[in-house]
Order: structure tokens, then C-alpha cells, then sequence
């Protein structure tokens, strides 16, 4: 297995704020890791210092052994690490097919956008029946399948999520879950952040807790037992 | 009233036809950055002068003048962006900032002309010669053409920005910068473009007018206000929107002129882009939220 993402002592913040205290953290190629932890502990600070949205202030982020701490976020998907953001409202005034076509916009993702976009609407049928429609009429479910497709549109060597799932109703929960799955099945490496432990379990082979800015503990699935526990621990941390 | 109205028409069209080329180019730096470019007229005259130095002054004829002249606007147009907008992108007074840097760049652009061409009138050779009929009324061929022109070129960005990875981007970029970043688009760069474009249809514009007017220093900036009461008047945003309301503002200042003269026309202007902006804020085709 090789390396495909290794964060070591990152670093970042806003403005005079940090959030990230030195997050250490990796991913394998094949391999899907989740993230979780209370609101506003910075997982979502954390992955835009790793897309570029946001300049690390200290440490490394390596891809593929490459370094692009601190690179363009064009650079970066163009590299192959894409993501999708947390409650994304993607471009309200384009169609839902004029976007997943733009999205096919970096030179690794033009060739064979085609296919891509046939396997993003056989994942997403609703996509396909509302190819026309602007993004801001987009409900929520809809708005979240076309930020997934995009980001597939891209061409990802890895993908990074968001809380895909946020708000949505349990119904269309488990259909952006079965979706997701289906991407980890086809060998998309994946990060995924979601609030639901046993989703991410049954997903992936790590967790990473975030908690304050850091790890506060990392689980690997052949530890799966103790989830009933891990639970508890994310409960009770953040009941305080 | 006969004789006089169908003339006035025609003019109100040419107006139209050059606000629409104006407005154009200012909204599509509107739609990409959310600012206006206060420059735009210098860098229509920028544009005429170049391309009278070379059509005429060195002699290589109007199609290496009107290259040459749309060229310095871009690079102009690039530099402007550089300089003196990307500076303050994601500053929350961007839009109040950005309105006293181009204006700035105007008066400079403006004084660094009048001082290399002097205060000498110029007039730039039109691109056709002779006279067509329209409506019934003579016209000269070359503003014939600026009427077909005009048109034309707005087809084509709308179809550049509607159906074309670069167009589509830069609606993008406008949009929502955030997200155009993480699907790989390139932000800083697509600046560059929005402003390049918007300078070349500046240069374009300014070559043009530059054989029906005379060629001053203030060839560019005098119809630039008109041009930006187009752009709000049609409720800044669409393509289509800017273009019908650069013809409505185009025959509605011939009109008034016939009747009002040229006194009090800008005063009723102004007027009745109040009264739009009071009754539909969204412009005048601007959709309603
Ligand atoms: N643009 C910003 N400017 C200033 N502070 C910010 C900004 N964005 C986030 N923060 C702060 O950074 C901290 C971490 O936020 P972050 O969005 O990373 O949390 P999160 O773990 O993703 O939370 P959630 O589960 O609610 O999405 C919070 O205290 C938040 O208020
Ligand atoms: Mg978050």
C-alpha cells in the first residue's frame, strides 16, 4: 500500500484565531478514513488547509509524495485531491448538467467526461431528470448529489466529503449513504465526515476523532467492538 | 416630424449599438468580480489613440491600427486588474475600493494621453466607406456596420459565456468563488480573463468610435456614465437584460434630444433610471426575487 495522503503537524486558523493545534493524520491508497467530532472543533478547518481554501500556518501536507502544503486549490484537484464542501450551494444561477460538465474542468478530468458523467447520473437519477434546473431551486438532497457529482466530475484519486448527509431526512440520508458506499466500492479513496459513527464505520478502516483542534484518538475498525464505547466517548465529550 | 423621426431612430440605434459594446464589457467584469470598472472609457480612448499612432501616424493601414489598438487595451485592462484591483479582493469594501482605484487609473490613462498626443484633434479613417439606406434614411456604411456589429458580438459572448468551458468559468468565478476553487478553477486567473476580455471589447469600442467622433482624450469617458446607467438599468447581471436596456437608454437619449435638447437630457436619464430602479429594483428586465 502505498501513501496517498500523510498530514504531519498542521497547523491553521482564522485571522487571529487557530483551530488546528497539529492534526497528524493518513490515508492509503484504497483506503476510506472517517472524521468526526463535536461542531466546531475544526474538521471542516481542517479540510480546506488540506484543498487549499485555507493556508496552513505550520506543518505538511503530502500527496502522493508530494508536497502541496500550501498550494493553489486549483493545483491541488488538479493533483487529484477534490472536495466536496459542507453545505455547498455550488452555482445558483447554472443548470444542474452545465455544472457537472464544467466540473470535468482540469486537464486529468476532460478526457473521458462523457463516461463520468454517465456513471455520476446512473448514481444519481434525480440528476438526470433535472438536467435543466438551476442549482438554487435545488432542494437540499438534490443540491448535496449535484456537490458529490461534481466533485466526481473532477476525476478524484481521492475524495473528500464533507457531512454529505447534513440535514437531510432519513430517507434521503440512506440514499446518499448507499451512494457513497457504491463510490468506496469502485475504489475511490475516500474522506468522509459524518456525525453517524456506525455509518462511518461500516465505510471505513479508521476514525479519527477531532476534538480542540487535534486528534483526540484515532480507531481502527479491527477495534470495532468497543463502537458501542466510542459512542459513548462522543457523547460524553460533548456533553461538556 | 416625418423626416426628423426615422434620422433619430437610426442615431438612437448607433447609440444603442455602442452603449450595448460599453455595457457588455462592464458587466462582464461585474458578473465575474462584483466591481465596476471605472477605467473602461479610458481604455476605449487608450485604444483609439494606439490605433490612429499606427494606422495613421506610421502608416500600416486600420486593420494593424485596430490590432494594435485593441492589444495596449488588454494589456492595460490585465494590468489595471493586477495592480489595482486583485489587491483588495476579499476586502469587505472591495466594490467602494475598487471605484477609487479605476478611477484613478482613468485619470492617469486619461493625463499620460493628453500628454504623448497633445491636445491636437484625431480622427481615425472609417472602416467602410459610402452610404447604405436604413428605414429609409442614409447612413454611413461604417455605422451601418456598428449596428450589425453589435449584435453580433453579444451573440457571441453569450454563447462564450453560456455554452464554453472559459465562459461558463467565469459565470462560475461570480458566482461562488469558494466552490469555483474546489472544482479546479483556477480564481486569480480567471480575474485576468474577465478583465482581458472586457478590455478588448473596450478597445473595440473605442476604435469604432473613434471615426464618428473625434478622437480626445475624453472619447472614452464621456459616454462611460450612460454606459453604466445601462448596465443598472438592466439590472446587472444577464447579457440580455443589458443589451435590451442599452437599446432603450440608446433611442430614448436621441428622442429626448429631439425633444429636449442636448441641455436636459442626461438630467431626464438619470430621472428615469430612478423611476425604474423605484418601481422594479431588479432593472428594468432584471428578474423579480
Ligand atoms: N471563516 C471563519 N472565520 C473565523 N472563524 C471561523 C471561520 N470558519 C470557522 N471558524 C471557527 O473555527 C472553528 C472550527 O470550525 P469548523 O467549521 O472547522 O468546525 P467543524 O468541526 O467543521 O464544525 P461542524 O461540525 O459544525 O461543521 C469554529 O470555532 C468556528 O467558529
Ligand atoms: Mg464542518
Amino acid at each position: 500500500m502505498t501513501r496517498l495522503l500523510d498530514i504531519t503537524g498542521l497547523r491553521a486558523g482564522y485571522a487571529t484565531v487557530p483551530v488546528l493545534h497539529g492534526i497528524d493524520l493518513h490515508l492509503d491508497a484504497g483506503e476510506a478514513i472517517g472524521l468526526f467530532g463535536p461542531n466546531g472543533h475544526g474538521k471542516t478547518t481542517l479540510l480546506h488547509a488540506v484543498s487549499g481554501l485555507l493556508k496552513p500556518t505550520a506543518g505538511c501536507v503530502r500527496f502522493d509524495g508530494q508536497d502541496i502544503t500550501g498550494a493553489k486549490p486549483s493545483a491541488i484537484v488538479a493533483a487529484g485531491l477534490v472536495q466536496a464542501q459542507q453545505g455547498n450551494t455550488l452555482f445558483g444561477d447554472m443548470g444542474v448538467q452545465e455544472t457537472l460538465e464544467l466540473a470535468a474542468f482540469n486537464t486529468r478530468a476532460r478526457s473521458g467526461w462523457q463516461t463520468r458523467l454517465e456513471e455520476v447520473q446512473a448514481l444519481f437519477p434525480r440528476l438526470a431528470e433535472r438536467k435543466r434546473q438551476r442549482a438554487r431551486t435545488l432542494s437540499g438532497g438534490e443540491r448535496q448529489m449535484l456537490s458529490i457529482g461534481c466533485a466526481l466530475m473532477c476525476n478524484p484519486r481521492l475524495l473528500i466529503l464533507d457531512e454529505p448527509t447534513l440535514g437531510l431526512s432519513p430517507r434521503l440520508k440512506g440514499e446518499l449513504r448507499e451512494a457513497i458506499a457504491e463510490i468506496a466500492r469502485k475504489g475511490v479513496p475516500l474522506i468522509v465526515v459524518e456525525q453517524d459513527v456506525e455509518f462511518l464505520l461500516a465505510l471505513s478502516s479508521r476514525l479519527y476523532l477531532v476534538e480542540q483542534g487535534e486528534i483526540a484518538r484515532m480507531i481502527n475498525r479491527a477495534d470495532a467492538p468497543d463502537h458501542k464505547e466510542i459512542m459513548e466517548m462522543y457523547f460524553g465529550e460533548q456533553a461538556h | 416630424m416625418d423626416g426628423v423621426l426615422i434620422p433619430t431612430l437610426v442615431s438612437g440605434l448607433l447609440l444603442g449599438s455602442l452603449y450595448a459594446l460599453m455595457a457588455s464589457g462592464l458587466s462582464l467584469i461585474w458578473t465575474t468580480l462584483g466591481v465596476f470598472n471605472f477605467a473602461h472609457g479610458a481604455l476605449m480612448t487608450l485604444s483609439a489613440y494606439i490605433a490612429w499612432t499606427v494606422s495613421e501616424q506610421f502608416g500600416l493601414g486600420l486593420v494593424m491600427g485596430f490590432v494594435a489598438g485593441v492589444g495596449a487595451a488588454v494589456i492595460a485592462g490585465v494590468l489595471i486588474e493586477l495592480l489595482l484591483v486583485r489587491p483588495f479582493y476579499g476586502n469587505r469594501n472591495m466594490m467602494l475600493i475598487t471605484v477609487m482605484t479605476t478611477l484613478a487609473a482613468s485619470t492617469i490613462l486619461e493625463r499620460g494621453i493628453s500628454m504623448i498626443w497633445g491636445p491636437r484633434l484625431k480622427q481615425l479613417p472609417r472602416t467602410l466607406d459610402g452610404q447604405v439606406s436604413l428605414l429609409g434614411a442614409p447612413v454611413s456604411a461604417h455605422e451601418a456596420l456598428i449596428i450589425v456589429l453589435a449584435p453580433a458580438v453579444l451573440m457571441a459572448l453569450w454563447w462564450y459565456t453560456g455554452r464554453t468551458r472559459s465562459g461558463r468559468s467565469l459565470r462560475a468565478v461570480g458566482q461562488n468563488p469558494g466552490s469555483a476553487a474546489l472544482i479546479g478553477i483556477d480564481v486569480p486567473r480567471t480575474f485576468s480573463l474577465a478583465f482581458g476580455l472586457s478590455a478588448a471589447l473596450a478597445g473595440l469600442t473605442g476604435v469604432l468610435l473613434g471615426s464618428i467622433r473625434f478622437v480626445t482624450p475624453g472619447l472614452g469617458a464621456d459616454p462611460l456614465v450612460n454606459a453604466m446607467i445601462v448596465v443598472i438599468f438592466g439590472g446587472l447581471g444577464s447579457l440580455g437584460a443589458t443589451a435590451g436596456a442599452a437599446y432603450v437608454i440608446g433611442l430614448l437619449e436621441a428622442l429626448l434630444v429631439l425633444w429636449l435638447g442636448l441641455y436636459w437630457t442626461p438630467s431626464v436619464l438619470f430621472v428615469a433610471l430612478i423611476l425604474v430602479l423605484v418601481f422594479r429594483p431588479n432593472g428594468l428586465f432584471g428578474k423579480a426575487t
